[in-house]
This record gives C-alpha cells, sequence and structure tokens, in this order.
C-alpha cells in the first residue's frame, strides 16, 4: 500500500494559504488538523453547528490536493449494503436463467458424480466476482489510483451498528467482503467525518480520530471569508453584515444563523442593489437570515438597535 | 522531552479527559510532526489529538496554558523556547544578590552557588529535577503539600545550604556574616518559590482527585444533608448521570415481521434457493422510546428532598425528549412548561415559591391525573411517583392507582423515607404498595441512579 499523495502539505502554513487560494478562510486551527491528518493519516471527525462550513472543508481539500471527492451521506438505516458494496441480483439471475442451458454444454463428457461436481466448483466462483460487483462509496474510496477525499457525512444519524462497521475502515483502511476476502485501499483515503451531535458516537470511534470543533468565527474571521465569498460586496455593508449577523448570534433563537447564511443574506442585499442596512430592507430580508418564523419575530425589538450599532461599527 | 509529554499527559488525565496509551503514542507521533517551533501550532494539535468533545478542547487548552507557562521560567536557557517569556518575577527576587556580591564567598554547596550567583535558570532545572525525584506529579491532596516542599528541597541540598550559613555566621569576617544573612534571605526565596511551584503542580494534578473525593462522598450522602453550596455540582453530577442513562436507553430498534417487503435483501438471501422466498425480510423498524410521567410531592414533609427531585427532573427533562413532569401538594401541576423556560435554579425557585409547601393531599392529587392524563398512559408509560405518601388522614382514593397500575406499563414509587417508617403515622404507603410494580426507598443519588437505571432498562427491554 502506498502511503503518500502526490501532492503534499508542507506546513500549516503552506495549508491556510492554500485554502485561502481555493476561497476556503480556516483558522489556525482547522489548518493543523489538516496538516495532521494528511500527514499522519488520520480521520478527522469535525463537529460544530451546521452550515459553518465542515461538509465545505473536505470538498476544499479534496479540490486542492486534486484528488476526487468520496461522499457517503448517513442516514437512519444504512447499511453495509449501501455504504460498501452490493451484488448485481438481477445480473446473478439473469446469468443463471442463461447457464441452465449451457449446463448440459458443460458437462457434456463428464462421468459420475463426482466429476460433474469438479466441473462446477471450477466455474461457480464467477458469481461472486467484480464483475458482479456494485461499487458503494466506501469501496470506491479505497479503489482509488491516487487516493481521494472520503467524506462521511453526518455520521451521528446513522446506526451504531454502522458505527461499529466504520472501525474497520478507519483504523486498517480496509474491509472485508466475505466472498472476495479483505480489500485494502491503495492509497490511504483522507477522512473527513462529520457530526451534528444529534447522539454521542461511541468511544471507539472518537479514539481512532482527531477531534476538530469548528465553531462560529468571530468578526474578523467572517468578515475575511466574506470577502473571498463575495467579493463585489462594498467594504462598509459587509462590516454592517457581520456586525449585524454576530450580534443576531447573541440572541437566543432556534436556529442561529450560520456563515452559509451570512453569505446568502449578502448576495440577497448584493442583488437588491443596497448600500447600506435599512430598516425596511432588513425586515423583508431576514427570512434569508432566519428560518423560524419565531426567530424573525424574536427579533422585532431589536431590529433597530442592531442596525445602529452595525452603522456605527462601520464608521458611519 | 519525552517525560515532560508524559508529565503533559498526566496532567490531562488529572483534568479528567480519558487518555488511552494509544492515544498518547498517536498525540507523540502528532508532536513529533508539528514540533515545538510554534506554540500555537502546538497547541491546535494537542486539542485536536487529545480531546474528544469540545468541552474537553477547551480543558485541554487550559491544562496547556498552565502545564508550559511554568516551562517558561525554568527553560529560560532552552534554545527552543525562544518565543517565551523569561521568568521576569524570579529573576526580580534574585537580583539584590548579585549585586552586593563581594570577593570573598566562601559558600562550598552547589546550591548556595547557585543562590549567591542568582542563576534562577539552573535554579529552576535543579528544582525541576529534585520534583521529578521525589515524584511530584503523584502528589493528590492539599495535605501533602508541605511535605513535597520539604522533599523537594532536601533534594536540591537544603543540608549544605545550612552547614554553609551556619560556618560563615560563625566567623569574625564581618562580610561573611552579611553574607550568611543574604544567603539566609535567598533561602527563604527558595522555600517560597518552591512552595508556590508544589502548589501550581497540585492544582494540576490533583485537581481530579478532589472533585472525585467530593462527587462520591456527594452521591452516597442523603439527598436531605447535601447544603446548598453543593448545589451546583449536584446539578453537574445528575445532569452527567441523566445524559447517561437516557443517551443508553433511547434508541432501541426492533426489526418488524409487518410492513413493506425487503426485497433486496429478501432476494440476496434466498438466492441460494433459487429465486424462491423463504426467507423474508421486511423494511419496518420500529423505534422503542419509552414515555415517561413523573410527579414530584414538594410538601412541607418532602421539603428536604424536593429540591433535588426536582433538580433531577429538571436534568431529566433536559436529557430525555417524552417526559411528562408534574409537581403536586394538593393539586396535579405540570411543569414541562417552567422547565423548558427557565434556567435551572431559577425554575426550582420558582416551582417552589409557586407551589410548594402546604399539606400534601394525595387523594385529589390521583384524582388529578385521573383527570387530566390518564388518557394519555398506555402500555408504554412508565409512571414515577416521588413522594413520602404522607397523605395527612385524607382520602387515598386507592381506586385511581388500581386503575393506573392496569394501565401503565409500570407505576414505580420511590419514597424517601425508610422502609420501616412507611407505616407510621399518616402516611398511606401500605395502600398504594400493592399497586406499584416497585416501590423503593431513595435517598442518596445513588439509590436515584440505581433506581433509573432499572426503570429503564425495563422500560426499553419491553417487559
Amino acid at each position: 500500500m502506498k502511503e503518500l499523495y502526490k501532492d503534499k502539505f508542507t506546513s500549516v502554513e503552506d495549508i491556510q494559504q492554500r485554502f485561502e487560494a481555493a476561497q476556503y478562510i480556516c483558522s489556525e486551527q482547522i489548518a493543523t488538523c489538516v496538516y495532521i491528518a494528511h500527514n499522519l493519516q488520520k480521520p478527522v471527525m469535525v463537529e460544530g453547528p451546521a452550515g459553518v462550513g465542515k461538509t465545505e472543508l473536505a470538498k476544499t481539500t479534496a479540490q486542492i490536493l486534486d484528488v476526487p471527492l468520496v461522499r457517503l451521506q448517513c442516514y437512519e438505516g444504512l447499511d453495509e449494503s449501501k455504504a460498501l458494496y452490493e451484488w448485481k441480483y438481477a445480473k446473478q439471475l439473469l446469468y443463471t436463467q442463461l447457464l441452465k442451458d449451457k449446463l448440459s454444454e458443460l458437462l457434456e463428457g463428464a462421468t459420475g458424480l463426482e466429476q460433474s461436481m469438479e466441473r462446477i466448483h471450477s466455474h461457480d466462483d464467477l458469481f461472486f466476482s467484480e464483475t458482479f460487483l456494485e461499487p458503494r462509496p466506501l469501496y470506491k474510496a479505497l479503489h482509488q489510483e491516487l487516493g481521494c477525499v472520503l467524506l462521511i457525512d453526518e455520521v451521528d444519524k446513522s446506526d451504531p451498528e454502522f458505527e461499529a462497521f466504520l472501525l474497520e475502515v478507519l483504523s486498517e483502511f480496509q474491509v472485508t467482503i466475505p466472498e472476495l476476502g479483505t480489500i485494502k485501499a491503495k492509497i490511504k483515503p483522507l477522512v473527513f467525518l462529520t457530526s451534528n451531535n444529534s447522539r454521542e458516537l461511541s468511544d471507539a470511534l472518537k479514539r481512532r480520530c482527531l477531534h476538530l470543533y469548528v465553531p462560529y468565527p468571530d468578526e474578523k474571521l467572517e468578515s475575511r471569508i466574506l470577502s473571498s465569498r463575495v467579493p463585489e460586496l462594498s467594504d462598509t455593508l459587509r462590516k454592517e453584515v457581520v456586525s449585524f449577523v454576530q450580534q443576531v448570534r447573541e440572541l437566543d433563537l432556534k436556529k442561529v444563523p450560520s456563515i452559509s447564511e451570512t453569505i446568502d443574506w449578502a448576495k440577497t442585499l448584493l442583488l437588491l442593489h443596497s448600500e447600506q442596512l435599512d430598516a425596511a430592507m432588513v425586515k423583508k430580508t431576514l427570512n434569508v437570515l432566519l428560518k423560524f418564523e419565531t426567530d424573525i419575530d424574536a427579533m422585532g425589538d431589536h431590529l433597530r438597535t442592531f442596525i445602529n450599532k452595525a452603522h456605527k461599527r462601520s464608521g458611519r | 522531552m519525552q517525560q515532560t509529554l508524559e508529565d503533559f499527559y498526566k496532567v490531562i488525565r488529572a483534568a479528567g479527559i480519558n487518555v488511552s496509551p494509544s492515544d498518547t503514542i498517536e498525540t507523540s507521533r502528532t508532536v513529533a510532526l508539528v514540533g515545538y517551533t510554534d506554540r500555537n501550532i502546538l497547541k491546535n494539535a494537542f486539542q485536536v489529538s487529545l480531546a474528544k468533545s469540545e468541552t474537553e478542547q477547551a480543558l485541554v487548552a487550559e491544562c496547556f496554558e498552565q502545564f508550559f507557562s511554568f516551562d517558561t521560567f525554568s527553560a529560560a536557557n532552552d534554545p527552543h523556547s525562544d518565543n517565551k517569556a523569561d521568568g521576569s518575577d524570579e529573576a526580580d527576587e534574585q537580583q539584590p544578590l548579585k549585586s552586593e556580591q563581594n570577593e570573598s564567598p566562601q559558600a562550598e554547596s552547589q546550591l548556595a552557588k547557585m543562590l549567591m550567583e542568582g542563576d534562577t535558570a539552573s535554579l529552576a532545572t535543579e528544582m525541576k529535577k529534585a520534583a521529578r525525584e521525589v515524584g511530584l506529579t503523584d502528589i493528590w491532596f492539599f495535605t501533602q503539600k508541605s511535605l513535597y516542599a520539604q522533599k523537594i528541597m532536601q533534594k536540591m541540598g537544603l543540608r549544605d545550604l545550612q552547614n554553609d550559613i551556619a560556618a560563615m555566621g560563625k566567623g569574625d569576617c564581618p562580610s561573611s556574616i552579611a553574607q550568611a544573612g543574604e544567603l539566609r534571605n535567598a533561602k527563604e526565596y527558595l522555600a517560597e518559590s518552591v512552595k508556590d511551584f508544589v502548589e501550581q503542580q497540585l492544582s494540576m494534578y490533583g485537581r481530579n482527585a478532589i472533585r472525585n473525593l467530593r462527587e462520591d462522598h456527594l452521591k452516597s450522602s442523603k439527598l436531605s444533608n447535601i447544603e446548598q453550596r453543593d448545589f451546583h455540582v449536584m446539578h453537574d453530577l445528575v445532569r452527567k448521570m441523566a445524559k447517561r442513562l437516557s443517551t443508553q436507553y433511547s434508541k432501541k430498534k426492533k426489526q418488524d415481521k409487518r410492513g413493506q417487503l425487503d426485497f433486496r435483501k429478501t432476494l440476496r438471501r434466498n438466492v441460494a434457493y433459487d429465486g424462491v422466498m423463504f426467507e423474508t425480510y421486511w423494511k419496518t423498524k420500529y423505534i422503542d422510546k419509552p414515555r415517561l410521567l413523573v410527579m414530584c410531592d414538594i410538601s412541607g414533609s418532602m421539603q428536604a428532598y424536593a429540591r433535588f427531585l426536582l433538580l433531577f427532573l429538571h436534568s431529566l427533562n433536559d436529557v430525555m425528549q417524552r417526559i411528562d413532569s408534574y409537581v403536586f401538594t394538593g393539586n396535579l401541576i405540570p411543569v414541562k412548561d417552567i422547565f423548558e423556560k427557565y434556567p435551572v435554579e431559577q425554575a426550582i425557585d420558582k416551582i417552589m415559591s409557586d407551589h410548594g409547601m402546604g399539606g400534601s393531599d394525595y387523594g385529589t392529587t390521583l384524582l388529578d391525573l385521573d383527570d387530566q392524563c390518564m388518557a394519555d398512559i398506555d402500555n408504554k408509560t412508565t409512571v414515577l411517583i416521588l413522594g413520602d405518601a404522607r397523605n395527612n388522614n385524607l382520602a387515598p382514593r386507592t381506586e385511581v392507582m388500581q386503575n393506573l397500575h392496569l394501565r401503565a406499563k409500570r407505576v414505580i414509587w420511590l419514597n424517601p423515607e425508610p422502609a420501616t417508617f412507611w407505616n407510621s403515622g399518616d402516611s398511606v404507603m401500605h395502600k398504594y404498595k400493592p399497586y406499584c410494580h416497585m416501590a423503593k426507598t431513595c435517598n442518596t443519588l445513588d439509590h436515584l441512579e440505581r433506581m433509573l437505571d432499572d426503570l429503564l432498562k425495563a422500560a426499553t427491554s419491553g417487559t
């Protein structure tokens, strides 16, 4: 098994710069984590609230390393046959039907039961070979010639049984298919697991992973992210948007706006040609930022003070 | 450096994070990869590889700051630590000595020389070496402080230093008498530094031991004896317990023998039979979610326990979805909303002041229950009653209990009084007991935990 990627990260700063070039602004902690994961070939467990760029991190890493991204979305009831491999039953059945006719040809000249059995035995393995195998994400990930980034998304949504099954994959980078034997990775993939903490994951799984927590960004980082993602936005408006969103996050809301929502909102404001935040405009577009009616109602009283503060912040 | 790393793992463990041997191996590899040049990166590396959750990450960061800040003054001559601050406070203390040095040094011992020269770096190194030799990392309790400090001083050569001071003090030469005085002062400084150092180490290595001791004590002491100041410790403890219980039991699934046929699985399994479906597999799964109805007596007689039972109720409310909580004295009052709206202390105060006190009336409460909730109680519901069954000689209304017993999956009564008191005075426990699946004494956290464990096990195993 080869262990190294064609493209390597040489240092933490190198990662930060290359991520930035790919429009992903990452904190030093994220960069350090990716650096370690890449060099020690350990999976990374990424936790954090929805929409802070957990999935994006894996995508960007794949893009920078120039390897394919294999994504496995977890959900309740996900099992091996959907994650790893499945036999092509229909094809297998069809072949059995076809071969029935060929069977007499095959057995021609064989005398006695023993000889016939022997002849059939020499053919039976064909049914359980890669021809009839339907590869699923994990199998695909292990089979990539140049390595890949494997994203196991929302692993907390999967069942405990599946989590146990992942253990072999993550620590040995190999899987066992009863009919074919053990399959090892050609190059160890770089694995990202994301979790929203909807259930406590087992210690065994946690132990095998580096643990990365991505929080909501602070004002400075969010401003940088916004300027990288929505470069058309004017400086003042960007400052106002960031300041406003930061204040909204302080409130006790059902769903706190995340970075992706900030970006969406900034794009919306841009589309509506607003030059600065004003109460009417904010009210109209608040549904981009907040996703619950109760949250929008809760904003009502704070709207003006937030806007005023945002104006001050941008030096108006 | 390996020793330093091992000490750091010890600190992390003392902070309550589980660090397995394989974790330490991986972390050592990680550290070897990132190197010691950048403090921030090193810290991030530790965080990423040792912590398993968000709170643990904060803990690792804290330990890191504490542990490696000590190195700032000990490793002043270490080439790797050029970015670290020098040990200014120690240096200041030793400054006057250096300036007043004179040319007839009679001090013989190593320690005395170092003190005279104000060589803080070697002093600190020496101190650390001594600390390691006496096994300071095993320090547990604050009572061991002076013992360890003394041991370290001895190892550093306190005896020789004292001999020197005595020898110099005896002579007639005024300069050596003055020097003896200075050395005496320096000894004081040294003792002070060593004590500080030991204290700092204790706060790192010993913090978990003390907390564990306290928590163990709290777990087994009677709920009524626990004082207000321990309330927040109890809160954490109870929360931990409730969380553990709920994650353990909330997700049991069963394959059902009905519903949609899982065609793929069935076909796959029956290929061996030439596609004739002998074994069938079904897609339907149902998740067994236990429903819990808890009612807690907060009358005058229960006052000593009520706060903690409410605390427990609040924690359960936080971690379990399908739970209905009620309190009662004379009437049944739903408190789920209050728990959801207010933080724990406020919620409990509010409930106690709004509804607390007064004599309990189990009869009316049961009638209320019959009225409001009986329709929702089914064979998946477990009813948990926390109370002392002291009915103030009112009608017990056992017929409702009987009904409850028939409808609910389980009825469990937890009584803070010991069983021998159950039938004394106005207690009507003996009348209710036949209609409970389980009636037990429960007046410590340990009791509570064991009880809940049983309860949830029974609730999910389908008995």
